[in-house]
């Protein structure tokens, strides 16, 4: 362990104790690690100041005193230093525990397990009893998560290259604002300023790294914006019957929210948005689910079976 | 854009997460701590060390904290300066407010704890500075593997209901389970299935019901792991690059020219080369493409006959 570390952890202990503004010399007087000239105390200080700021320790200047010739003094704001929540319950520790164990093994798996170190420093037994046995999972995450988060929090544009539904890398310049996971994938929302209109992008479709552009606080993001309730409207813009065999097309009768009994079959009503993957997923299911309506899904659906045995026959 | 802090730095953020720590937990082992804090126990030692050569300014006996760890179990005092732990950073929050929203899909709609996690929410949006609601759902239901985890646990078997992609059919088994991996964002259950006497892995977001039961006595009968070889296929990508390479997972795909893939199910195969609605051909094998044209005639004769058209 270097001395270098005994020295932040002192000056952090003297910054946050202090009442009020502790000049440089009475920092080098009494924190103990400071040596050597002048100019090296100097330095090290910088270094250390720059140290704890990258450690999310803001060190505050002060003290200074226009009538009288004040030197600037320092101090840490305990407010901003400590850990405060406001009332904490047994339950609310129980409840973030569970939200920080949810990210076992992926992306944010380091800050998870630092909050949850801090949240069982505080002293506060969590109620286990009081919630339900559940062991929720982050399905999986993305390097980049928190590099978007990052830019949607401090709103700052963002590029990346996207790949093409044709497999062809395109630069997307967005104004980001809603980050979301569903099914296994994570989702990025926002504002696309070259087509001037919301779009979602797949992070597992980002090709390479993305970079900020241009200053923060570039845009406004809508009030509210719900990243997985605009994607189930978009999800849900269109019905279609479709009649399934009775115990076959499981995962067609998970979605549907109308059946109806047709003898050896079965008649649904789902919601779809994009037809053409609705017509990927009916017809999976084979001779075990047939499309009654929308009439150009049947005709679509029958072109496609008359290519299929055109081509394989 | 991530930048990996310096060691003395990581040295320092440890530090100072410790004092509240053992503050929390006073007389716990070194042992412990170094697991908590994903260190080992000789740099635990050193961590307490030079914490205990920490304290404010004058750094006498009445400075100084005053730490114990020779035993090897670690008490606290004289550390009120540290001793609250320190706010949560911005990457803290969004980990917990990610967490919590799936905690929130995972409650019963009936749950008194609703308004509990939505204000925890709103405290910790405010403090992370977003604005938007951060969205986690998963397909696997959280209920469920609690279930799977505490029997993995206590070492008991699982009764699962199980809906087979390929053949689509709901089967129920009994199964030892053996671990749950992660992969491609779908979580797969490798288990001992005492209904096929083999290794089967099952996609969690399949499993619809499980019920721990005792280990049964026929345990284990084939326990070598038997894996079938892959069928060799070819097929030919015609439109939808993009969709077709992920869902055969191909890592060099190309328009138009015919590529191998391998594949240990031909049902699979079949059901995906359908799903593909003509953006993809299946080359070989000869017999699965004839499967292929048989069936898409059977369909395409319900659709034209009278009473369905």
């Amino acid at each position: 362990m270097s001395r270098k570390s005994e020295r932040l952890v002192n000056l952090t202990i003297a910054l946050l104790a202090t009442k009020r503004y502790l000049t440089k010399n009475e920092i080098f007087r009494s924190v103990e690690g400071y040596e050597g000239t002048d100019d090296a105390k100097e330095r090290m200080f910088e270094r250390d100041k720059d140290d704890l700021r990258s450690l999310g320790i803001e060190i505050e200047v002060g003290g200074l005193d226009p009538l009288f010739n004040d030197e600037a003094g320092y101090r840490i704001k305990p407010e901003d230093f400590k850990l405060d929540l406001g009332e904490i319950s047994g339950i609310d520790i129980a409840l973030l525990s569970l939200a920080a164990q949810a990210w076992n093994g992926e992306a944010l798996n380091e800050p998870a397990h630092s909050a949850l170190v801090k949240l069982q420093s505080m002293g506060i037994d969590s109620d286990l009893d009081a919630i339900p046995t559940l062991a929720p999972r982050m399905a999986s995450s993305h390097h980049e998560l928190t590099a978007v988060l990052n830019a949607i929090a401090s709103r700052t544009m963002i590029s990346f290259d996207y790949l093409s539904s044709d497999l062809v890398k395109q630069s997307r310049q967005v104004c980001a604002y809603a980050v979301a996971s569903r099914d296994g994938h994570w989702y990025l929302s926002g504002l696309d300023t070259a087509k001037d209109a919301l779009r979602t992008f797949r992070f597992d479709r980002i090709s390479e790294e993305i970079h900020t552009v241009g200053k923060s606080g570039a845009y406004e993001i809508p009030t509210g914006f719900d990243l997985l309730s605009t994607l189930d409207v978009e999800l849900n813009t269109s019905v279609a019957v479709v009649e399934i065999r009775k115990g076959r097309a499981h995962a067609l009768r998970k979605l549907a929210h109308k059946i109806e009994d047709a003898g050896e079959w079965e008649r649904i009503w789902i919601n779809y948005g994009d037809a053409t993957l609705f017509v990927d997923s009916i017809l999976w299911h084979l001779d075990d689910a047939f499309v009654v309506e929308p009439q150009s899904m049947r005709e679509s659906i029958v072109r496609t079976l008359q290519m299929l045995v055109q081509t394989h026959g | 854009m991530v930048k990996a802090k310096p060691a003395p730095i990581l040295d320092v953020e440890r530090l100072l997460a410790l004092v509240p720590f053992i503050s929390a937990h006073q007389g716990i082992s070194i042992k412990d701590l170094a697991l908590t804090f994903s260190v080992t126990p000789n740099q635990m030692n050193a961590d307490l060390t030079t914490l205990w050569m920490c304290g404010l300014p004058g750094y006498t006996a009445l400075e100084l904290m005053d730490l114990s760890f020779d035993s090897g179990y670690v008490t606290i005092r004289n550390a009120e300066t540290l001793q609250v732990p320190r706010a949560l950073n911005f990457d803290e929050c969004i980990a917990l407010l990610f967490g919590l929203d799936l905690v929130k899909s995972a409650l019963s709609e009936k749950s008194e704890l609703h308004p509990t996690v939505d204000a925890l929410v709103k405290r910790l949006a405010e403090k992370s500075g977003l604005t938007t609601a951060l969205r986690a759902t998963n397909p696997v239901s959280a209920g469920l593997r609690a279930t799977i985890e505490s029997a993995l646990t206590s070492k008991l078997d699982l009764v699962i209901d199980y809906h087979s992609l390929y053949s689509d059919e709901f089967t129920q088994r009994t199964i030892t389970p053996l671990e749950i991996r992660l992969d491609g964002g779908i979580e797969y259950l490798f288990a001992y299935c005492h209904t096929a006497d083999a290794f089967r892995v099952f996609r969690l977001d399949r499993v619809s019901e499980a019920t721990p039961r005792q280990v049964s006595e026929s345990h284990m009968k084939n326990p070598t792991v038997k894996s079938d070889d892959p069928h060799e296929c070819e097929i030919r990508i015609t439109s939808r690059l993009r969709l077709m390479s992920e869902r055969f997972s191909l890592e060099n795909p190309v328009l138009s020219a015919p590529q191998k893939m391998r594949t240990y199910s031909h049902q699979w195969v079949v059901r995906s080369i359908f799903a593909s609605a003509g953006s993809c051909e299946l080359v070989s094998p000869t017999p699965l493409r004839a499967q292929i044209a048989l069936k898409a005639q059977l369909i395409l004769d319900r659709y034209m006959q009278p009473e369905h058209a």
